[in-house]
């Protein structure tokens, strides 16, 4: 069976299968993570029962094999899984923040929202301008050290973000996978977009709302209230406590304290590119 | 207590914590998991709540400290914030 090893700290995951269909969709899942050779901590795989069955087994550590199932339900459950067990074994230094984020000309913007709030595509937006991101969905924070770093994810992109970026489409029309979980969503690597996708570690210089009551209005950003903004990161965090994760408290005053000075904005209007290239203007100023 | 005798001399938790933020402050409340967003005026309000000013001294601390504000309004702001510090279970 063939797999894949990728790093995602302290993690290192493994995806298996002997189907190259099957294959393809779970490296479609962290594409852009470095690959290893160091023995795995969290294994998934993907197979058929027999050669010619068309339904799948779906494996995965701590939990009854899923299926046979169809291909789609197979690999949802197995991103699920893999979303989850990561998210949930950050390590003793690390906790993850669903946020966004992206590194322009040396300074990093944090972009917090709803699950479809426009974080996906204002990033794409950001890395079609040259910029580098920590991700699309999941950041990862150091308390001790108080730096942000970035998470090999793909992003998932829907067809009417798609269709302001025809570059990034492109690749999604020769792709074969990328609509199984989030129905009409393309998983797009962010090392699909440019090579040098990852932006380097480091404190936010910003942070961006996105908030769906902005959608109105002349497209940009307009200032915000940092004590909001701020706040509105700290309800962000994820396994904070578990498996010797820093704790909620501790990461909760981490944050206040290395975000004391950033400055925040939010979003206006519904043109995320117009909303990128006023982030730019700002950070570049 | 009544919240008039918690407001007589009003006492902040002592398990909260007060952070600068830009511009304000945030107040967090690591019990319930909240944090609280101040501006400059509730947070200098929320440091003389250790129990042993009363209300008119808070007002009267304020006015010497911010020339030219009035008297009559800061009053009338503490009472806001103090309801709402209260409200929020801000105070012992």
């Amino acid at each position: 069976m063939g797999a894949r090893r990728i790093a995602v700290a302290p993690q290192v995951l493994e995806f298996a299968s002997d189907d190259p269909i099957a294959a393809r969709a779970l490296a479609a899942l962290y594409h852009a993570a470095p690959p290893t050779t160091a023995v795995p901590t969290l294994r998934y795989a993907l197979r058929r029962p027999a050669p010619d069955a068309g339904r799948w087994v779906a494996t995965c550590p701590g939990r009854p094999a899923f299926g046979p199932a169809a291909l789609g339900d197979a690999w949802s459950f197995l991103e699920w899984r893999a979303t989850e067990d990561l998210l949930n074994a950050p390590g003793t230094d690390a906790v993850f923040l669903h946020a966004a984020g992206a590194e322009i000309g040396g300074r990093l913007a944090l972009i917090v929202g709803e699950s479809g709030a426009g974080k996906s595509t204002l990033v794409a937006h950001l890395m079609l301008r040259g910029h580098c991101t920590l991700g699309d969905d999941v950041v990862r924070f150091a308390p001790a050290s108080g730096r942000f770093s970035a998470v090999g994810r793909s992003m998932k992109l829907d067809p009417n973000s798609l269709r302001a970026m025809p570059l990034i489409a492109s690749r999604c029309a020769a792709a074969t996978v990328g609509t199984l979980l989030a129905a009409g969503c393309y998983y797009v690597s962010p090392a699909a977009i440019r090579r040098s996708w990852q932006a380097g570690d480091g404190r936010p210089w910003a942070v961006i709302l996105l908030d769906a009551a902005r959608r109105t209005g002349e497209p940009g950003l307009e200032r915000a209230s940092e004590g909001e903004a701020v706040v509105s990161v700290t309800q962000q965090v994820l396994g904070a406590g578990a498996d010797g994760a820093p704790r909620q408290e501790e990461t909760t005053v981490r944050l206040l304290e290395v975000l004391a000075d950033v400055t925040a904005y939010r979003a206006v209007g519904s043109d995320p590119a117009a909303v990128a290239a006023a982030l730019e203007r700002e950070a570049l100023r | 207590m009544t919240e008039a005798g918690v407001l007589s001399r009003p006492a902040a938790r002592p398990d909260l914590l007060l952070r600068r933020v830009g511009s304000e402050w945030v107040l967090y409340d690591a019990t319930r998991a909240k944090a609280h967003v101040l501006n400059l005026t509730a947070a200098v309000i929320w440091t003389y709540c250790d129990g042993t000013f009363e209300r008119s001294a808070i007002a009267d601390a304020i006015a010497r400290d911010v020339p030219g504000l009035d008297l009559t309004r800061i009053r009338d702001d503490i009472d806001d914030v103090l309801r709402r510090f209260a409200d929020e279970g801000l105070l012992r």
